[in-house]
């Protein structure tokens, strides 16, 4: 067939179009990607292992805990934050200062045409484990915000960024999890309710379970010794040390940023591997659960045997960066957020915020669940000569990327 | 870790498909490609403590694996034999649920041709159409930048009469 130059030209262009398409619509089946990440958990070489527990080893030592504050209550307050930040008024007395970055000068006036990739994201519903359903706390509670604290703010916060990522993942199914317990050897023995399986190994049990709507907890997988389990045979080794060689043995090492420690104050020892998620331009953040409590990877250790281990779920994680509320807009959040009533007549003493800081939290969403970025705020309030530490945690999405 | 090496887990995210793509372009089979898929980022999980961010990009060392582990797989099978599907025209067996499911795919064909290429302008398109650059692609396949474009030009042009001779 005779075509001139031009016509040729157009064809190849066409052509050119059609392979980028190609190569870019051509993907593997849906599951693949977990699939194969299990089993990649499950062939690492023993030298890696082996470097993997000595590399938290290490990161263990430089991150010992610091006496726990026992004199200090922690009572957590969380808000559920509504959409119109803008018709929060001024700081609360007293109010200190903040600053953002930059790159909040240059927010575009219609936030909305910023919307990340994943769509407008599911409003954080956060709940408050341990108070009472009626005292769920909200800024627009009506009568029982007149028996909440009043919240001020007398810290520095800085917010040096102006989008954080947002990570999603699919719901694992029940393959997903048989695959992750045949990386580590067991294998299926039932499927309990409220788990996606339940598997048996030599010297252990093991129960995969997805995600829980309320309180939102991330999909998790639980270890329970048999009186198999050998104890940790590391002369020497403290508790986060042979947590760290359990894990190894078991291919479990956290494959995510972490912090380590201990918690020895009692029989088992806890061992926690905190995750962090980083934030380009801010650093790690944790995340936390619904009661503020950092979530990742406990280890429990009784007499140097592991007798339980339960952490997140390996998943894969889409990422989409979405716009966040600026400093400002956080800390008029935080004030403004009517607590739990008090329940005696007492006055309620007031609260002074003075940390922040971004961490994530888990947002269930169906099929696909969210870890969305959050302000983490924490003071204090003195009532009777005694000092309590207080929290409030609003999301850091701003409003026009979420569902109301 | 060494503080210019992303962590592998994005690599894993960011790249597991483009590869898989890579891969099926090289390959018939959609199952084949999940193989040597897995086999490419099992070899890279192993290896990435020596992957030095200084020397190359992430794609192209990946792309490096991949393309090690697709000739690999031709190496095994034997070339003699897929070539001989190629002049019989016979259609790779695809009698998985996976395989045929990406039968609905809308360039699973176009892919198919590019399958049929001569090795190097089946790479050069692949690796092209990956993502990477003249540049990365001439390196992959140890020629220069220079080379490469004309290579892939070449290729384009063998494939263009590849589809107008099957639409015949």
């Amino acid at each position: 067939m005779s075509v001139n130059g031009g016509e040729e030209d157009l064809e190849l262009q066409a052509l050119q179009r059609q392979l980028d398409d190609a190569f870019e619509t051509t993907r593997p089946r849906p599951g693949f990607d977990d699939e194969l990440w299990l089993r990649m958990q499950g062939i690492r070489p023993a030298p890696r292992r082996l470097r993997d527990a000595f590399a938290g080893l290490f990161n263990g030592i430089r991150a010992v805990p610091a006496v726990p504050l026992t004199a200090v209550a922690a009572i957590l307050v969380v808000v559920i934050f509504v959409a119109a930040l803008t018709r929060i008024g001024s700081f609360g007395p007293g109010g200190g200062g903040a600053s953002t970055g930059a790159n909040s000068a240059q927010a575009p006036a219609d936030r909305s045409l910023y919307a990340g990739s994943f769509g407008r994201l599911p409003t954080p519903a956060f709940a408050a484990p341990g108070l009472p359903s009626g005292s769920l706390p909200s800024s627009n509670q009506g009568s029982a915000a007149a028996a909440a604290p009043r919240y001020t703010w007398t810290g520095t916060f800085t917010l040096n960024i102006a989008t954080a990522p947002v990570f999603r993942y699919h719901e694992p199914s029940t393959n997903a999890a048989d695959q992750f317990a045949t990386a580590l050897g067991a294998v299926l023995h039932e499927r309990p309710s409220g788990f996606l399986g339940s598997y048996t190994a030599a010297d252990y049990s093991l129960k995969v379970r997805g995600t829980v709507q309320s309180p939102p907890s991330s999909p998790a997988y639980f270890i329970f010794s048999s009186n198999a389990m050998p104890a940790v045979d590391a002369a020497g080794a403290g508790p986060i040390d042979q947590a760290n060689v359990f894990l190894a043995q078991h291919s479990l090492t956290p494959q995510w940023s972490y912090t380590v420690e201990a918690d020895t104050s009692s029989d088992p020892v806890q061992v926690h591997y905190d995750r962090q998620f980083d934030v380009p331009g801010y650093g790690p953040a944790y995340l936390v659960r619904s009661d503020g409590a950092h979530d990742g990877l406990q280890v429990s250790l009784s007499a140097n045997r592991p007798v339980l281990a339960s952490g997140l779920l390996p998943m894969s994680l889409d990422v989409a960066d979405y716009r966040l509320v600026s400093a400002d807009e956080a800390i008029r959040a935080a004030v403004a957020a009517t607590g739990p009533a008090a329940g005696g007549p007492s006055p309620v003493p007031p609260v002074n915020l003075s940390q922040a800081e971004v961490v994530y939290v888990l947002v269930p969403a169906g099929d696909h669940s969210f870890y969305e970025p959050a302000i983490f705020f924490t003071g204090t309030s003195t009532q009777n000569g005694q000092t309590q530490t207080r929290h409030v945690l609003v999301p850091a999405v701003d409003p026009s990327q979420r569902t109301p | 870790m060494d503080a210019d090496r992303p962590p592998f887990e994005d690599l894993y995210r960011d790249y597991l498909g483009r590869i898989y793509a890579f891969v099926r372009a090289q390959v018939g089979s959609s199952s084949d490609a999940e193989d040597i898929t897995a086999q490419v980022f099992m070899n890279a999980y192993q290896a990435y403590s020596r992957f030095e961010a200084r020397n190359t990009t992430p794609a192209a060392w990946l792309f490096r694996i991949a393309r090690n582990a697709a000739l690999d797989h031709f190496r095994a099978q034997g070339r003699r034999d897929r070539l001989r599907r190629t002049i019989e025209r016979q259609p790779v067996a695809e009698d998985d649920p996976a395989g045929q499911a990406e039968e609905r795919i809308q360039y699973r064909a176009l892919l198919a041709r590019v399958a049929q290429l001569p090795e190097r302008q089946r790479e050069a398109i692949s690796l092209r159409h990956s993502g990477l650059s003249f540049d990365e692609v001439g390196k992959l396949i140890g020629c220069s930048e220079d080379a490469a474009k004309m290579l892939y030009h070449r290729a384009l042009k063998a494939l263009k009469e590849a589809v107008q001779k099957e639409a015949l």
